[in-house]
């Protein structure tokens, strides 16, 4: 049985819902305060991150990671990728003991629901609670696919 | 109705669902427990409630009313998550788990038991046989067909 994972996690709130990131997958994490707010209604983004010469998209999503506007996110994680990083707004995020994350294996039953494969590769089991783990490629493949506008 | 003749024993569970129930080797269930919380899914497929913490594992909930066609149904306060072992050839950690609107009761099939006609059974590939128990319709999963839209390749 394949359990343990040495990285450390990041635990993601969207939506009211916790959701883990490998952190060895490389992020940043940046205040609301420091990115552009989308204030068109238009458009998938939520916000940008203004770079010298271009600017970084910021998504917000609901529980079930659909698009979605709100505003009670104070911080957005934007995860390493090429050809640039992109971002997750959260409502909280918390670096977790490395001691309290012990993965299980997880795959989702039923086939891939994108060309991008499944968007989880693990989850943490404590008792009755659980966290599904984002697998990192597919998170940003994801993010990118929601496009720049 | 052909009415077999009397063979082997098997130990059976009869597992109500709703609007039918099925019937599967004992030694094919894990453990019986009581609802809990289901973490959804994003993006899964609509058979696939969620998935729920088990010892250290995460095991999928499934509605096997969906892959019948029909309409998912919330769990009831009486209802029980049955889990079920891996299906042959997954690895061990595969277990998975579907709602019964009640507790699973045994079953000791001897053969005698007859087996429904074709005409009796949903026309679902999930389903491989009937068999009429004490004059009740009890639908035997096929396994098989559930490990391909389980597993796609």
């Amino acid at each position: 049985m394949e359990m343990a994972d040495a990285n450390q996690y990041l635990r993601l709130q969207i939506g009211g819902v916790s959701y883990l990131l490998p952190s060895g997958s490389g992020y940043t994490i940046e205040q609301r305060e420091n990115l552009i707010t989308n204030k068109s209604p238009e458009g998938n983004v939520a916000a940008w991150q203004s770079l010298r010469s271009s600017r970084l998209p910021a998504y917000c999503l609901d529980a079930m990671l659909r698009v979605t506007r709100h505003h009670n996110w104070q911080r957005a994680v934007f995860l390493e990728a090429m050809p640039h990083a992109v971002g997750l707004a959260v409502d909280e995020v918390q670096l977790l003991p490395r001691a309290d994350t012990v993965i299980t294996p997880f795959t989702p039953l039923g086939n891939i629901p994108t060309r991008l494969g499944h968007l989880f590769s693990g989850a943490w089991v404590k008792g009755n609670r659980l966290m599904l783990v984002f697998d990192p490629k597919a998170i940003v493949s994801y993010l990118q696919n929601l496009g720049d506008a | 109705m052909k009415k077999p003749r009397a063979g082997p024993r098997l130990h059976s569970l009869e597992v109500p669902l709703d609007g039918s129930t099925l019937l599967v080797p004992s030694a094919a269930v894990a453990e019986v427990i009581n609802p809990q919380s289901v973490a959804p899914v994003p993006f899964s497929q609509p058979w696939l409630n969620g998935v729920i913490g088990w010892r250290t594992l995460a095991v999928q909930v499934i509605s096997f009313e969906s892959l019948l066609g029909a309409t998912p149904t919330a769990p009831t306060a009486t209802g029980k998550i049955v889990i079920f072992y891996p299906l042959g050839g997954r690895k061990d950690w595969e277990f998975f788990a579907m709602y019964a609107t009640a507790e699973p009761r045994p079953q000791l099939l001897d053969g005698s038991q007859p087996v429904a006609e074709g005409s009796e059974l949903p026309d679902s590939p999930y389903i491989a046989a009937g068999l009429k128990v004490d004059g009740r319709l009890m639908l035997i999963p096929d396994l098989e067909e559930m490990k391909k839209v389980f597993y796609p390749v």
